[in-house]
């Protein structure tokens, strides 16, 4: 379901390889799988540019992090699934570990107060 | 990211990337059907949540957005991106190639012309030069050689080499084997001194006889050299102790190969050397040529010890003792820490002392100076005769490879002039500048392999075609130039490179190019002009090394008619050479002379020959032979040169050559080994030894000075000069005839191998078959060897020559072809652009006639100054191939003149056509053109 566009944000700049990772690390998903199941994991809150989502995908495939297998979508058709390889698995991790440690350190910079 | 990661995402990325390019259209229809799936996906959605189908579709395509744009992203997502771009470039440049398909054949033809002629003439120069024996640290070689005057030094016997060196002074290897049993003996300076002699011997192997080269080795030879025979044993001290004991062979690897098909069984078999029967006991390693040189393999290795029965001197069969006769080449090993000047300056005083205590120095004469040199490419005795004309080649095969970038530059220049429109366009069209750099980069390239592929054929041919101009027409040979991929891909690097180079300049001009002029019409004169500057000094440059090349093959072929064209003195057309070598060892002194008779007597009555004669040295074939020549009243002077050329013949020489005999008589029948001796002489030497008298019924001696014994092969007695004849030719075309004395071998005590010289009806070669089988009858283990024509024999020596003319002509074609091609395209440019102006002139009056000479004079003045600039350079490089000239100085005014000639006619036919467009142009039409 379509989200609305105003309670929705915009994707930090270079998480989208990381949210593909992890949205198939959840299961095998073709591409318009990932971009739902983001959607969904993000409660609707999460805007993806719809365009910007192959590129990303054949940029991590072409990478070896994920890998393709064509198969039949719920609604019977041969769409083409993404799943983790191994590779992927581990970048995953890495990634989800940095962001953390990321986001930990921005977060207590901006909460640092006026003494 | 660890380096595992890394290595695996690296490989994961090249897999990935080829399997998108080898299953290209797997791939465009998988991504169609991906966003396919997506827009039906997305559009079910829009649908489901209430929007009308038609709405729908729309919505969903707007917010996928553009499908070409999303699939361009997924291909630079797989880096196919510059793999599509360059396929386009490529296919682009080929296109633009196949418009203009003549002046890309010359560019192709010119280059791969350049890259064959270079790669074949370095890759001849390589080997020829610089090849180093196949052993184990060749590089710790070391050769030694002395050096002594001309004319004073001590050593009178050099059987070996002997190379005189400016100022007076001669060069050798030869040394005595006294010398080296000393110097073995003696100091410490160089490590295991070791000694070689090459010599041609017959081989019989069963019933057959053959040449082959033999190299005498001291039996420390294999060990010190580190060699290990691939099968049986090397040659061993214990076999080199004794003279005449030790008869035991090694093979080398080729003689292996081509006369026993490397059959194991052919160690333990017999084989005669020239006369002598041997073991083989051994092969050599393969690769291992010999120490002499790393060009032609040896096929036999035997001990040094027995030269008194394979090479036996007449008087004292050994040498071993022989401390007058210098004949034996000497090597060793470069000690670590002793510095070669060190050791040339110990071995020099060892030398010197040796020289005084085993022989007699005479007042007056200097002792050898020893000379250490490099031994890694052996005696490398063909450095005299290479060095030279290598250096030429290559640095006319050079100026071909110039010649070449310089044409590709022209043809990028002048494509970049006409293509600015283009640039500009695709500029205007949002190109990037890189982007079209690498396009022109990429023709460039295109041009430049297409000249590297056809450049590997020619070079490829070029291996083959060399050798076989090299070597003489009538003898086997299994000199071959290696083809040498490290040359060719260097010589392809370069002109690729210089060709990328050239055509960076055009295309980054192209790139820079201002919009808005490129895409009017008319605002490009600023610009072009200083373009056509460009192109100018490369058609001058052009222009220039033409010169030098057609200047190069003029005076080359100058030398070569003018040595065809030498008047020898004799009869050279059907004339048959053939040489009898019997063996010393059977044939002692007197049975030789004997057999020669027999034979002499056995060939004159072959069907079809006309007369037969013998000579000690057949004419132009680099032989010659000299002695003291003392008329009565004269007397030895050691401080004088009194040496002449002689040879000794039979008693039909002079009719069989056809020499005419201008005073008294010519050899004949009443000439025999009994009665009085007598010679002929030649004009010059009546000339220069009795000037103001008539030479005949004089009487000299010869050979005087040698009381120490050694090569008495002249009579002792005065001899009566009974004739006088005309002069010829001796050793070569190239010097005067000399001075000579004749004497018949009849009269000789021993004569040694002759040359039959058979003077025939038919064609020489027919009779042929008579003469083996005359010698067959008469001695089995004899044998016609070097079997040629006098005609051949000549041409033989005119091989360098020819070559020279060949490829200076071929080179100097190829000049004169660009030259006309970058003269035509400049002036048809140069033209094109001033169409404006000479409208303008033809409608202040000026006439067409004018105008057609104005675009001849710029023609000119451009050629003019090219010429002038090559002769120059020419006048330079002349000096180097003074020695090669013949006939004509360096600075041959004709061949100056005539080229200066050739090619201002060729600019002024080459620049007709664009001044008759010149001279056409309609004042109106010119105007209008803006």
């Amino acid at each position: 379901m379509p989200p609305k566009p105003d309670q929705q944000d915009e994707l930090l700049q270079g998480t989208l390889d990381m949210l593909i990772l992890k949205a198939v690390s959840l299961g095998p998903l073709h591409g318009y799988g990932v971009l739902l199941r983001i959607q969904q994991i993000s409660g609707e809150k999460l805007v993806i540019q719809q365009g910007s989502l192959y590129p990303a995908l054949y940029r991590l495939e072409h990478q070896g992090a994920i890998a393709s297998e064509w198969g039949e979508s719920e609604n019977n058709r041969r769409a083409k699934y993404y799943r983790l390889t191994p590779e992927g698995r581990k970048r995953l991790g890495e990634e989800a570990e940095r962001w953390n440690r990321m986001a930990g350190i921005i977060g207590s910079i901006m909460k640092t107060r006026k003494a | 990211m660890t380096r595992g990661s890394f290595a695996a995402r690296a490989l994961a990325q090249l897999r990935s990337w080829l399997r998108s390019v080898m299953h290209r259209g797997r791939l465009e229809s998988e991504m169609e059907a991906e966003l396919a799936n997506h827009l039906d996906s997305l559009t079910a959605d829009l649908v489901r949540a209430g929007q009308l189908p038609d709405e729908a579709a729309r919505r969903a395509r707007i917010e996928l957005g553009s499908a070409t744009v999303l699939k361009e992203e997924m291909r630079a997502s797989l880096g196919l991106r510059w793999w599509d771009e360059l396929h386009a470039d490529l296919r682009y440049g080929a296109r633009v190639l196949m418009k203009s398909p003549g002046v890309t054949a010359v560019a192709a033809i010119s280059l791969a012309l350049a890259i064959g002629a270079n790669t074949t003439i370095f890759s001849l120069t390589k080997q020829l030069l610089y090849t180093r024996l196949d052993v184990p640290h060749a590089e710790n070689l070391r050769l030694l050689a002395w050096t002594g005057t001309e004319n004073h030094v001590a050593v009178h016997h050099v059987w070996g080499d002997w190379n005189p060196l400016p100022g007076g002074r001669a060069a050798s290897t030869a040394f005595s084997y006294p010398v080296y049993r000393q110097l073995r003996a003696g100091g410490q300076v160089l490590d295991s001194l070791f000694a070689f002699k090459r010599m041609g011997m017959i081989a019989t192997i069963g019933d057959d006889g053959q040449r082959v080269r033999t190299e005498l080795v001291s039996g420390n030879y294999f060990d010190s050299l580190g060699l290990r025979p691939q099968m049986g044993r090397a040659i061993e001290s214990s076999d080199d102790t004794t003279p005449g004991q030790g008869a035991v062979a090694v093979i080398s690897d080729q003689f292996w190969d081509r006369a026993y098909g490397r059959s194991p069984a052919v160690l333990g078999t017999q084989v005669k050397l020239n006369d002598i029967s041997f073991t083989v006991v051994g092969i050599a390693p393969s690769g291992f040529t010999g120490v002499k040189d790393a060009l032609l393999s040896v096929d036999f290795f035997i001990p040094l010890a027995m030269q008194p029965l394979v090479l036996p001197r007449r008087g004292s069969p050994s040498l071993f003792t022989d401390s007058r006769t210098w004949w034996v080449n000497i090597m060793g090993c470069a000690r670590p820490g002793i510095s070669d000047s060190q050791a040339q300056a110990e071995l020099n005083g060892e030398l010197s002392a040796i020289v005084r205590a085993t022989m007699r120095v005479k007042p007056g004469e200097d002792l050898p100076q020893l000379d250490l040199r490099d031994g890694s490419r052996g005696l490398f005795v063909q450095k005299n005769e290479y060095a030279r004309p290598m250096t030429v080649l290559m640095i006319l095969s050079g100026l071909v490879l110039l010649l070449g970038c310089a044409n590709i530059a022209n043809l990028m220049l002048a494509r970049g002039a006409k293509r600015q429109r283009e640039m500009s366009v695709r500029l205007a069209l949002g190109a990037g500048r890189r982007r079209i750099v690498r396009q022109l980069l990429v023709e460039s390239v295109l041009l430049a392999s297409l000249g590297g592929a056809c450049g590997l054929v020619t070079s490829y041919l070029g291996r083959n075609v060399l050798p076989r101009m090299i070597a003489a027409t009538w003898e086997h040979t299994d000199f071959q130039i290696n083809f040498d991929w490290k040359v060719f891909l260097f010589t392809v690097a370069i002109t690729v490179f210089s060709g990328i180079l050239f055509g960076l300049a055009p295309a980054f001009s192209a790139s820079r190019a201002q919009l808005n002029h490129g895409l009017k019409e008319s605002a490009q004169t600023a610009t072009r002009r200083r373009k056509g500057a460009g192109g100018k000094a490369l058609v001058g440059f052009q222009i220039a090394l033409s010169t030098l090349l057609v200047i190069g093959a003029g005076l080359f072929l100058r030398t070569l008619t003018g040595l065809s064209a030498v008047d020898v003195g004799f009869r050279t057309d059907h004339l048959l050479l053939a040489e009898v070598d019997p063996p010393n060892g059977r044939y002692l002194a007197g049975k030789d002379v004997a057999l020669h008779q027999r034979l002499e007597r056995a060939f004159s009555i072959v069907p079809g020959v006309v007369s037969v004669t013998l000579a000690e040295d057949p004419y132009i074939a680099d032989d010659r032979s000299a002695n003291d020549f003392l008329p009565q009243g004269e007397v030895y002077d050691p401080g004088k040169s009194q040496e002449e050329n002689y040879n000794i013949v039979g008693n039909q020489f002079f009719t069989t050559l056809a020499i005419p005999i201008l005073e008294g008589r010519g050899f004949g029948s009443q000439d025999t080994s009994s009665s009085p001796k007598v010679a002929v002489i030649n004009q010059s030497l009546a000339r220069q030894r009795f000037p103001g008298q008539d030479p005949i019924g004089k009487h000299f001696v010869t050979d005087p000075h040698d009381s120490d014994g050694g090569g008495g092969a002249l009579p002792k007695n005065s001899i009566e000069i009974v004739g006088l004849c005309g002069d010829t030719r001796y050793m070569n075309l190239r010097d005067e005839p000399p001075p000579q004395f004749f004497l018949p071998y009849i009269q000789q005590a021993s004569v040694g191998g002759m040359v039959y010289e058979i003077r025939t009806l038919p064609k020489p070669e027919s009779v042929l078959p008579a003469l083996r089988q005359i010698v067959r009858q008469i001695d089995p283990d004899l044998a016609l060897v070097n079997v040629r024509t006098q005609q051949q024999q000549i041409d033989s020596t005119l091989q360098n020559e020819r070559i020279f003319v060949m490829l200076t002509s071929g080179f100097g074609l190829l000049a004169l072809a660009l030259a006309a091609v970058g003269i035509y395209g400049i002036m048809a440019y140069s033209v094109a652009q001033r169409i404006n102006e000479m409208g303008i002139r033809l409608a202040l009056g000026a006439t067409p006639r004018q105008l057609l000479a104005m675009v001849l004079r710029e023609a000119s003045w451009l050629s003019i100054a090219g010429i002038g600039a090559g002769a120059g350079v020419c006048l330079l490089l002349a000096q180097l191939v003074k020695s090669m000239l013949y006939g004509i100085a360096p600075n041959d005014p004709l061949t100056f003149f005539g080229t200066a000639m050739l090619l201002i006619a060729i600019a002024l036919v080459a620049s007709w056509i664009p001044a008759c467009r010149a001279a056409s142009v309609q004042p109106i039409d010119a105007l209008r053109h803006e």
